[in-house]
């Protein structure tokens, strides 16, 4: 006997009420407890659907669908981080390598036309404005993202490295302890290094903030199957 | 079977195996091969077996693919091209660790 769409739509409350937020692990434990009931009903036509669903729900153990739910989303930070190298590594080939060198070097050209005392404030300030900038694109995605119904695994992630707020603090952070980039300072290589260190946070929080969040439809799609099916 | 932690290591093996032999398969059809082939002796859990899949889904040697089946979308998995080199050493692996336990269990005590 096969399940009505009703209950299929069931077994979709279950999993959310049963802390299953994301569409896709509620899609994939949907269709395992419908297998489920639909065989034990079959076997035990006396059950009613309920019973059926008690008796699947319990073969999860005592923590249910926690490990499930855990398991996935360590997995998608794994699947995030390929991700972000992805683009990331992009930075470190012709021509995008060019642009990372001539930003190190203007930098360092600054640093070293300022005394220690002031050129100290410099990378705190620079990754400071980096992120302002960034600013106005976080609210244009934000209000993208609360447009919509259904919450799927990756795109919480990409939303959430894309949170700039986080990374304001550790801008803020280096501009209230600027003593600690002083003694790099002290000498050309060592400013050298500070300058392409800033440089690549840049790049890294452009990455995290701009590039991959405008590219989430076409993650979302590549990474799930079931993306353009729903 | 009483003691499922002496096949829990094996699990990610059992899959990729499985999934070498029958092209592709989701979870629930997983469960019950392994229950089928072992006469009911092994049984994985729901909740091991889902880890399992979505694991080696992100370290690249599975691959997903959706179907409408009846009024519901499924999963299924199969192997990928890293997933199927992959199986040939775990499966070597794992007869290895057959052998090693059998010879243990089973010393061969005769003077060569």
């Amino acid at each position: 006997m096969k399940l009505t769409q009703d209950q299929i739509q069931e077994l979709f409350k279950f999993t959310r009420k049963h802390y299953v937020e994301y569409y896709d692990v509620q899609l994939e434990l949907v269709d395992h407890l419908a297998n489920g009931i639909e065989e034990v009903m079959v076997q035990r036509p006396q059950l009613t659907f309920k019973e059926a669903l008690d008796l699947e729900f319990k073969k999860f153990g005592v923590f249910g669908f926690y490990d499930v739910i855990k398991k996935k989303s360590d997995a998608m930070h794994k699947r995030y981080w390929k991700i972000f190298f992805r683009f990331y590594k992009e930075y470190f080939k012709l021509p995008k390598v060019l642009m990372l060198f001539a930003a190190s070097t203007l930098l360092f050209l600054v640093l070293r036309a300022l005394p220690v005392e002031t050129s100290k404030y410099i990378p705190g300030l620079a990754i400071l404005i980096v992120l302002v900038l960034f600013l106005i694109n976080v609210f244009r995605n934000r209000r993208k993202q609360r447009s919509k119904t259904r919450k799927w695994l990756l795109e919480d992630m990409i939303a959430a490295n894309g949170n700039i707020f986080i990374y304001l603090n550790f801008a803020l952070q280096i501009l209230l302890f600027p003593n600690l980039i002083k003694w790099p300072l002290g000498s050309p290589l060592g400013m050298f290094m500070v300058s392409f260190v800033v440089v690549l946070i840049g790049i890294l929080f452009h990455v995290m903030v701009n590039i991959i969040p405008h590219k989430t439809e076409e993650l979302l799609a590549e990474t799930y199957p079931e993306y353009k099916m729903t | 079977m009483a003691n499922s932690k002496l096949f829990k290591g094996s699990l990610n093996t059992i899959i990729l195996k499985l999934l070498e032999e029958k092209g592709k398969m989701y979870g629930y059809e997983i469960t019950q091969k392994v229950k089928e082939l072992t006469k009911g002796e092994l049984k994985i859990t729901e909740g091991a077996l889902y880890p399992a899949l979505h694991k080696l889904e992100a370290e690249g040697l599975l691959e997903a693919e959706v179907a409408k089946v009846d009024n519901r979308l499924r999963k299924y998995y199969k192997l990928t091209e890293k997933g199927e080199k992959e199986t040939v050493n775990r499966l070597a692996e794992l007869e290895e660790f057959i052998r090693s336990m059998h010879n243990l269990v089973n010393p061969d005590w005769s003077i060569q």
